[in-house]
């Protein structure tokens, strides 16, 4: 069975088998119900999440979050600090300022990730004026709860992509098609994954320009300029988070990436014109 | 698994050409199928289609901001007995690279229950228009021709943005309000 729902700003399809037929639909249902749990809690878009929250009142005290939200803030913090912040998740001021993000999340001088400080008792607090955007990492995650809902519902093969961040669960490998950055409406080439996690990157989609300059949902955090031109970096990683974080760091700071990547026993794949 | 970044250079030469447009289509439920699913618990749908004239197209596309394109937008009323439980409206977006098929399911509220995505083309219309883009397009076909089938149903690449199916709730809603509630 295949569907798909726009969900996370893109297209979420999920392709699921199961023994028992009947299970099914109720399994996928789930895992849908799953991605929209976390777009409910981490959208920087909807000025209702729990982010959205965070971003206005963390910089005057503590804030509560959930355990899904304090979740990703723990993983997006713990790359910032492993990839000595080539992923950087308080990029939301320079794309409010590029007309990326909404103008709400502009910041005059604003802090940086050394600012978050993660409480006990799931509290975030801002230590300087900031705003989170967990664009770069939420999206996987929600690719791998999506996956963790099939498995309970009984699903024994999945596939979910939520516009090109997947993950493939089951005994059969998969094949997918990586879009050429140049050329969006063709192929660059194709990798078979089994049991992993896949993410891509690329500023071919959002690219714009911006008072006479060039620029992209995509900041170099190292020198606040965009990433542009045709590139897209592919990682493939045990889980989507990852996959889908590590992404950055590639595009960022191929060098630093290396490391990291070995870490994770993740691969990269960068596709270039 | 490898610690190496795999650098893939991709000159458009050697990019694998996937046959005419569309190049990516994929189908997941028909109408009724999706009828089922968004009202499961439904004994009934009931054909209820709307022709729009085009001063309530225009009273649509004032209230919503969105342009209105179809004429006639097709309708069910999910009943359950005598019960109803609300409507199922079809509909199709046109975005920058895509064509999709979808419905709305609204609870008798008029509030959204859900929303399923029937089937998804990707046209790149104004390529396709450019016949000089067309022609270099052909011209690829006769390199590696890959053919859709159901093998390669995952992409990976720059995330399509699903604004257009945004809108269309927009349309829809005002569609609604204007046209179905009493």
């Amino acid at each position: 069975m295949q569907r798909c729902r726009p969900l996370l700003g893109t297209f979420v399809e999920i392709t699921a088998r199961a023994s028992d037929e009947s299970k099914l639909h109720a399994a996928v249902n789930g895992a849908f119900a799953a991605v929209e749990g976390i777009q409910h809690l981490m959208s920087v878009h909807d000025p209702d999440s729990e982010l959205s929250r965070l971003n206005r009142f963390a910089e005057l005290r503590p804030i509560t979050v959930s355990h899904e939200t304090f979740a990703v803030l723990r993983r997006a913090h713990a790359m910032a600090v492993e990839s000595d912040g080539a992923f950087d998740y308080t990029v939301a001021p320079t794309l409010a300022q590029w007309g990326l993000l909404p103008a709400r999340l502009y910041r005059k001088c604003p802090g940086g990730w050394r600012d978050v400080r993660m409480l006990p008792g799931r509290k975030v607090r801002f230590l300087r004026p900031l705003a989170l955007d967990l664009g770069g990492i939420a999206k996987g995650f929600a690719v791998d709860r999506a996956i963790d809902a099939l498995r309970r519902g009984g699903a024994t093969a999945a596939v979910v992509n939520a516009g090109g961040d997947l993950r493939v669960f089951g005994a059969q490998s998969s094949r997918i098609l990586l879009r050429h950055p140049a050329r969006p409406q063709t192929f660059a080439t194709s990798l078979r994954i089994e049991r992993a996690a896949l993410a891509t990157s690329s500023p071919c989609f959002t690219e714009q320009a911006w008072r006479g300059r060039r620029v992209s949902h995509l900041v170099d955090p190292i020198n606040g300029s965009a990433i542009t031109g045709d590139v897209s970096v592919s990682v493939r990683a045990r889980e989507c988070w990852l996959a889908d974080a590590l992404t950055k760091v590639v595009l960022n700071a191929p060098c630093r990436a290396k490391r990291l990547l070995a870490r994770y026993e993740a691969e990269a794949f960068v596709v270039t014109a | 698994m490898s610690d190496w970044i795999h650098r893939i250079v991709a000159p458009p030469a050697l990019v694998i050409a996937v046959g005419a447009v569309p190049c990516y289509a994929a189908t997941y439920l028909t109408a009724e199928q999706a009828q089922k699913i968004c009202f499961p618990e439904a004994t009934e749908f009931i054909v209820a289609d709307v022709k729009l004239t085009s001063t309530q197209m225009k009273a649509i596309e004032k209230d919503s901001g969105v342009r209105v394109r179809l004429h006639t937008q097709k309708v069910w009323r999910a009943k359950a007995g005598d019960r109803f439980l609300g409507w199922i409206i079809q509909d199709e977006v046109l975005g920058k690279h895509e064509f999709i098929n979808w419905t709305l399911a609204l609870n008798a509220d008029g509030s959204v229950k859900q929303i399923e995505i029937l089937d998804y083309r990707e046209t790149y219309g104004y390529e396709i228009r450019n016949d000089k883009w067309r022609a270099q397009f052909c011209g690829k076909q006769h390199g590696a021709r890959l053919k859709l089938d159901d093998d390669i149903r995952n992409i990976s690449g720059a995330t399509l943005s699903c604004r257009h199916i945004t809108d269309g709730v927009k349309r829809l809603l005002s569609f609604h309000e204007l046209m179905l509630k009493h």
